[in-house]
């Protein structure tokens, strides 16, 4: 069986879904006899998903709708 | 005399022996390329690992597949060289002439008889091979190892039929002719024509071979790809069925591709690229776009050699060189002294051809390994280079017929274009909706690297100026969406430049952070997202966010955030893909020790 540190060297890939069937056999493998890694992969996925789903760094309408408004004045009164 | 001078070298240097040993003579075509030596050991390293070393096919098979490939491409260098070393083996002087006009009519067994039919459609019309193609190996008997050996076999073929080409050997022995009625190969081929309708067959996709994992602890080739690239391609790892051969290849780079002596790394890149490109190769497209961007070309001109080399910014000895080499790879018949001797006369030196004309044979081989063993792509091409839209839709064209194939690309297809089209003829209105349509990309950019609200409220006027003021520039040779990119983060940095203590976003990875690990090992609850409300946890991704180094939270928003994939993070960002994957997964991770405390089996309880 592999170890975890050739775990961690195919993590990146593993976390894209990006690893040959053969690969993924191997990691899935030690998966599951390893529960360090089977914490860490489990917590990466479960960041991942939250930080996806956050929404974060939106900017609203609110804010959003005036900074076009004053750019595109400024762009007519330059262009007129 | 071949087209270029040869060198003398010592009787004991090792090739020589070994082709001396294997051959009982040194062909002709090794003494042309003696003002290399390097690139000598690299031929017979591939030699030996993938002729004469015992393998799944016997040796007699493979010469059968080398002699009919250069006849095909009527190679009369390789066709006298090889003739010469199947009698040598005991084949009947009837066979070989059958071999080299028809080889239907040779007296072969069904297996072999699929095997060539097999190579000379992979060295032929490569990007038309399928799935039905490896089947129709397999009802023959036909293993894993022994498909492998066939495509690596034609690989050798095409490399050694591009080198002859190019380089023009007098013949080792008399001449082989062809007879007039011989088989005109190209139309009858294939037993299901050259692209059945809809190309059922392209839908299934490779690797067509098994490929057991190897890792980079054990297997030395591995940890040097790993340090050299960052991460395994999928080229190398569809290979560890013949880690022998691996290391052929590896060895051949060191010695074709990695050293500066004659032609520039860059200039050896683009070769790959256009050559690729002309070969209809997206994979090595890919690949080669991404090589030429960590070496520090900015990804358009990439993907403009990819599309036409003659529009790119390269200067015009460059543009004759990749002329050059995209006829040898492509038409190598048509090679002639005058082709070489133009090159002179622009400057290049005769050692700087030689490596073009292996650098182009290399290319070849390993296109061909790549098409034959269906190996899957790690990098989106680019998007100006679609290869379906050439070779399937259009089908008799073959990429042997077509002058430079890729021009036939349609301009880029992006969802802005029209917009684009009116804005740059001056309408505001236009202008608006274009930019209003990537709020979130340009804010989540600016955010990502300025790191705070009002700084980046204020570089986001900046940026839409700025846009307008260069709109006319855009030469819609990316996406839209990346150029916007480009600009927002030139703005940032400007505005960056204003203050102190500025955190880079070029840093390399690999050496001063090279060794970050997990530390967090506690598990998670099974739904952490249900203990705390949507804003608390958009407070803490926020929070954290900030925390992280900027290079690394650039990649997490553009990826995890504006979900743009890894390929469109490393454009906009003029980084590797490899690069963006070794930043992202730092990121991530360190975003999860961040969340931990919050997010733990034990834990319950509100943002602290």
């Amino acid at each position: 069986m592999i170890t975890c540190e050739e775990f961690f060297a195919e993590f990146a890939d593993y976390l894209e879904d990006q690893v040959s069937p053969e690969v993924r056999q191997e990691l899935e493998l030690h998966l599951s006899q390893c529960r360090a890694c089977q914490v860490l992969c489990d917590t990466s996925r479960k960041t991942v998903k939250i930080v996806t789903e956050s929404g974060s760094f939106e900017l609203p309408h609110s804010v959003s709708d005036p900074i076009f408004d004053r750019v595109m004045a400024k762009l007519r009164t330059d262009h007129s | 005399m071949s087209f270029l001078r040869e060198a003398r070298l010592e009787d004991r240097f090792e090739p020589f022996v070994a082709f001396q040993d294997a051959l009982g003579f040194i062909p002709n075509l090794l003494q042309a390329q003696t003002l290399l030596p390097r690139v000598i050991e690299a031929q017979a390293m591939l030699e030996r690992a993938v002729r004469l070393r015992e393998g799944a096919i016997p040796r007699a098979q493979k010469e059968r597949i080398l002699l009919s490939i250069a006849a095909d491409r009527q190679d009369t260098y390789c066709m006298a060289l090889d003739s010469r070393v199947l009698s040598s083996l005991g084949s009947s002087d009837g066979q070989i002439d059958d071999l080299l006009n028809d080889y239907r009519n040779a007296d072969l067994s069904a297996a072999d008889v699929a095997s060539l039919q097999f190579c000379l459609k992979l060295s032929r019309h490569a990007p038309s091979l399928c799935w039905e193609d490896i089947e129709a190996l397999r009802t023959c008997g036909f293993g894993d190892e022994s498909i492998f050996e066939v495509v690596v076999v034609t690989a050798l073929a095409v490399y050694r039929c591009v080198l002859s080409m190019g380089l023009g050997p007098e013949p080792d022995f008399g001449a082989r002719k062809l007879r007039p009625t011989r088989i005109d190969q190209p139309r009858s081929l294939a037993p299901h024509g050259l692209l059945p309708d809809g190309h059922k067959g392209a839908q299934r996709k490779g690797p067509y071979v098994s490929a057991p994992y190897l890792s980079a602890k054990t297997f030395a080739p591995f940890a040097v790809i790993q340090k050299s690239h960052g991460f395994i391609p999928n080229f190398f790892r569809a290979q560890t069925l013949r880690p022998d051969l691996l290391e052929a290849q590896l060895e051949a780079v060191d010695r074709i591709l990695l050293p500066k002596d004659a032609l520039t790394r860059v200039q050896k890149e683009c070769i790959l690229l256009a050559v690729s490109a002309a070969n209809l190769n997206s994979y090595c497209v890919a690949a080669h776009c991404n090589m030429l961007r960590g070496l520090g070309m900015p990804s358009e001109d990439g993907d403009q050699i990819a599309v036409d080399h003659h529009e790119s910014n390269l200067p015009d000895p460059d543009k004759a060189l990749l002329d050059f080499a995209v006829k040898l790879g492509t038409r190598g018949s048509d090679i002639s002294r005058e082709d070489v001797v133009k090159l002179k006369t622009l400057g290049f030196t005769e050692k700087q051809i030689l490596e073009c004309v292996v650098v182009t044979a290399f290319n070849n081989f390993v296109n061909t390994l790549q098409m034959g063993l269906g190996i899957e792509p790690d990098f989106a091409p680019p998007p100006v280079f679609e290869e379906n839209k050439v070779h399937l839709s259009s089908g008799a064209v073959t990429p042997m017929q077509v002058d430079s194939a890729v021009r036939l690309v349609d301009k880029l297809q992006d969802a802005d274009a029209q917009l684009v089209a009116q804005a740059q003829g001056g309408s505001l209105e236009a202008f608006e909706e274009l930019v209003r349509r990537h709020t979130q990309l340009i804010y989540r950019t600016l955010m990502a690297i300025l790191g705070n609200p009002t700084d980046s409220q204020d570089a986001m006027q900046d940026t839409l100026l700025n846009a307008f003021k260069h709109i006319r520039g855009f030469q819609g040779r990316a996406k839209f969406s990346t150029w916007l990119v480009s600009i927002a983060r030139n703005t940032a940095l400007v505005h960056l430049r204003g203050r102190r203590n500025v955190e880079s976003l070029d840093q390399g990875d690999y050496e001063e952070d090279g060794d970050f690990r997990p530390r967090q090992v506690r598990a998670w609850q099974d739904d952490p997202e249900q203990c705390h409300s949507k804003s608390e946890i958009r407070q803490l991704v926020e929070r954290g966010l900030l925390q992280l180094p900027a290079k690394y939270r650039v990649v997490v928003i553009l990826r995890d955030i504006q979900q743009l994939s890894a390929d469109e993070v490393s454009r906009q960002l003029g980084l590797s893909v490899p690069a963006v994957k070794t930043r992202l997964l730092r990121g991530r991770l360190m975003m999860r020790e961040l969340l931990s405390p919050h997010f733990t089996a034990s834990t319950k309880g509100a943002v602290q």
